[in-house]
């Protein structure tokens, strides 16, 4: 039992850290993808202005409006918006800020390790990362990288294994759910319109969009250097052991609800999202090995999108006080 | 005796200094000395750097109020303990639970009987023409008998070496979270010294803040005690959730918060829980918007109908700010004498009363040696040095003063003592001007002072403003259990 407001700001620490960690490990994979591929830039960097949901405030800002302005291309823009831009909803800059104040509204919650480890990164990014991002840009990333995952690790070994940890794990899980379905969903898209006919270009692609899940080394192993679009597909979205896939992600988030809200216990508030959730990890598990027929990947994964934001809705209104 | 980080130090003239005498340590503090003395200004510069960076990377912030952006900074604090006698402390110590036994007996006579004011100890006009006195309390009778949980008593040594009290904070007095993390950062940087110097320890505060609120709940067994804060803006947010993280209690805000049936509950993920004690540290004026200000949506509807029934205590208990008004505090000498017929341990500043005809009319003509202070403003606004000041600025006090004698207080400027403080744009230790806050805990069983304090530093040379609001620090204060011979 938590307070319902600590319990928002648990839910948004985790989502928060969650998706700095995940825009700093896509802009790291798409720059070693820029320099591989033979690919033209566009179809390197507008993914990831796609993915993270900005699409038009980047069209509006930066690309004056237009769809062919070469600044979709443009990997040192991209990669500022992504990493710098106050006003983005996604930017690294953003994401600690945010991860940050919400650890400091609960610092009585926080340990003090992972308050530490967040803070720190966050005093980084105004002081000493600028000029490390200007001046080796892969060690801008993994700086970021290491810091969000050491807090995400000291949460798990510093903390009461409660209510909050539950609450901030539940936000890291939906989080990533919807990182790995959007990054599916638009690299799909996009690598099987472009690449049809270059068997290595697509090979290289699909492997970057691993690299940027972290799952490269589990899908070789699991697939023996098979690499095709739809084994990439089965593996991201069904591999029940691999951390990042929509199925363990789904499943994980209902262990976490079951255990803040018993099943049992109907007369506790929570239960219309415990029941929403369990459809949706029903449902997903009905397609670990891929879509039902007659039903297109995208089909899938927009299903995936748009129940978690409705289980993030119902969730906000249930158990984090909205009201 | 040569020492390395002393050898240049020179104490201020006229100015009671509390490490060194005619250009020695002070003898109880002699070993001590020794041991911080053996350093280098470079060594000391490194340390003094690395403490810094530590505070700042665990958040070990105040907010500042007038940057809009909720800049946070470390409160700036210098390495250099000060330290205070064994037996100069105990006295202190005699001194501060005799006044605040006083303080508590006062509260409850104005907000009961009234003896005092009959007895014309204190004006009855200045006690309830005051801001700070709340007569809808009057008849209430707090869970736990006590109104004073924690106080923070602000002294001065003057250049004999006396302690003086400046003022008695009894509302939220706050900085007892930088006594403890200045501690801690003194056991890593000079455990040697500390060693030899046998300091008593302050780490056990929250535990002791913690039996104290559970001594005072309204139910006998697993009350349940929360700190009640305004917010991550607040400027002293850090110590709320300082303290509630040592204490092991939630750090709850107003809309957390809500009554039914004269009870309170707070908020949670499973459903309403009653809450037995709520530590505010939120200002009064703020806790329910029914009593204090109809205008407000801050605070929580009906608390006040829960205290007045007894159902949760509330430490400080509303209503305090009467007995640290700086109007008041001229007479608590005669109030230790009334209810405890004894003889004030503690000293005092001269203190003018505006409000008396014969104590305005030589303030108004003495204002270049006085200092003067609005009895509703704290943390060093609202002040005039007069000494210091320029003509004009005298001239408006003296407007001010005449236009409402009832709001200010004078008194004549004395001199602070001083102590060693590092000065880190010159590399070099210099005499800067400190005070000392004590923290006193009262439960149902009594008063009882943490051996140690928050030593409070201008450091800006020359100046006697100590308030962190303009350009104070802090240094950690070694209380020691036995002094050498």
């Amino acid at each position: 039992m938590i307070i319902s407001r600590v319990a928002d700001h648990c839910f948004w620490f985790g989502r928060y850290v969650e998706r700095a960690e995940s825009t700093a490990r896509m802009l790291a994979a798409t720059q070693s993808l820029a320099l591989d591929a033979d690919l033209e830039p566009h179809a390197c960097w507008r993914p990831i202005v796609v993915v993270s949901g900005e699409e038009d405030q980047f069209r509006e800002r930066l690309a004056g409006g237009k769809d062919d302005d070469p600044v979709w291309g443009d990997g040192e823009r991209v990669q500022d918006f992504m990493t710098w831009d106050t006003e983005s909803g996604v930017s690294i800059v953003r994401s600690v800020t945010g991860a940050r104040w919400n650890a400091r509204a609960i610092r009585d919650v926080v340990s003090l390790e992972a308050w530490e480890s967040i803070n720190e990164l966050h005093l980084w990014l105004d002081d000493g990362g600028k000029g490390e991002y200007r001046e080796h840009r892969d060690a801008f990333y993994r700086r970021v990288r290491s810091l969000t995952q050491l807090t995400l690790g000291l949460l798990r070994s510093t903390m009461l294994h409660d209510d909050s940890l539950d609450f901030m794990w539940l936000g890291v899980l939906l989080e990533r759910v919807n990182q790995t379905a959007r990054m599916l969903d638009v690299h799909h898209h996009a690598f099987t319109a472009i690449s049809q006919r270059h068997e290595v270009v697509d090979t290289a692609l699909w492997l970057s969009l691993m690299r940027a899940l972290s799952g490269f080394e589990p899908f070789m192993k699991q697939n023996q250097g098979k690499v095709t679009s739809d084994a990439v597909a089965r593996f991201l979205i069904g591999e029940g052991r691999f951390p990042r896939s929509v199925a363990y992600c789904v499943e994980s988030a209902h262990d976490r609800l079951r255990a803040i809200r018993p099943p049992a216990e109907r007369e506790l508030p929570g239960g219309q999202t415990l029941e929403r959730l369990r459809l949706l990890d029903e449902w997903v598990q009905a397609r670990r090995r891929g879509p039902e027929p007659g039903e297109s990947i995208h089909e899938l994964l927009t299903h995936v999108v748009d129940e978690t934001g409705a289980i993030c809705v119902s969730l906000g209104k249930e158990l984090l006080g909205y009201g | 005796m040569t020492q390395a980080l002393f050898n240049a130090y020179q104490p201020i003239a006229g100015a009671y200094d509390k490490l060194f005498v005619d250009g020695q340590p002070r003898p109880p503090f002699r070993r001590a000395l020794e041991q911080l003395g053996a350093q280098t200004p470079s060594d000391f510069a490194r340390s003094q750097a690395l403490a810094e960076r530590a505070l700042l990377h665990q958040g070990v912030t105040f907010s500042v109020y007038s940057d809009s952006r909720g800049t946070e900074k470390i409160f700036p604090f210098c390495l250099i303990p000060r330290l205070i006698a064994a037996a100069d402390f105990a006295r202190l110590e005699r001194g501060l639970v005799q006044r605040l036994t006083a303080l508590g007996l006062f509260l409850d006579d104005v907000y009961g009987e009234q003896r005092i004011l009959d007895a014309n100890v204190v004006p009855r006009e200045l006690v309830l023409g005051a801001a700070g006195y709340r007569a809808m309390l009057r008849g209430v009778k707090p869970a736990g008998g006590v109104r004073i949980h924690i106080a923070g008593v602000d002294l001065i040594r003057d250049p004999e070496g006396t302690w003086r009290v400046l003022e008695d904070n009894l509302r939220t007095p706050s900085g007892v979270s930088y006594v403890i993390e200045n501690r801690v950062i003194s056991k890593r940087v000079f455990p040697r010294a500390l060693d030899a110097a046998r300091v008593h320890r302050v780490d056990h505060y929250p535990t002791r803040l913690a039996e104290m609120l559970r001594s005072v709940a309204p139910v006998d067994s697993d009350p349940t005690a929360v700190v009640l804060t305004p917010g991550p803006y607040n400027s002293a947010y850090f110590e709320h959730t300082f303290l509630a993280r040592t204490m092991g209690l939630e750090l709850v805000q107003a809309p957390d918060l809500f009554v039914d049936k004269d009870q309170v509950f707070v908020r949670t993920t499973r459903g309403p829980r009653r809450v037995h004690v709520i530590y505010r540290r939120t200002d009064e004026a703020f806790l329910d918007p029914e009593v204090f200000r109809p205008d407000s949506v801050l605070g929580v509807p009906g608390l006040m109908r829960a205290y007045a029934a007894g159902n949760v205590a509330i430490a400080n208990a509303p209503g305090n700010g009467i007995a640290d008004d700086k109007a008041i505090y001229p007479f608590v000498p005669d109030m230790i004498r009334y209810y405890l017929a004894e003889e004030p341990i503690l000293e005092q500043v001269p203190t003018y009363v505006c409000l008396r005809d014969e104590d305005r009319a030589y303030v108004v003509d003495h204002l270049d040696q006085l200092v003067v202070k609005a009895v509703d403003e704290a943390g060093g606004y609202g002040m005039l040095m007069g000494p210091q000041a320029t003509s004009a600025e005298r001239a408006e006090f003296r407007t001010r003063i005449l236009a409402d004698p009832r709001r200010y207080i004078a008194q004549p400027r004395v001199e602070l003592s001083a102590c060693p403080t590092w000065i880190a744009d010159r590399g070099h230790v210099a005499p800067r001007r400190v005070d000392l806050r004590p923290y006193i805990l009262t439960s149902r069983e009594g008063p009882w002072v943490l051996p140690g304090g928050l030593t409070r530093v201008a450091l800006v040379d020359g100046s006697y403003v100590v308030n962190s609001s303009q350009g104070g620090g802090s240094k950690d204060t070694w209380v020691l259990k036995g002094d050498a011979p």
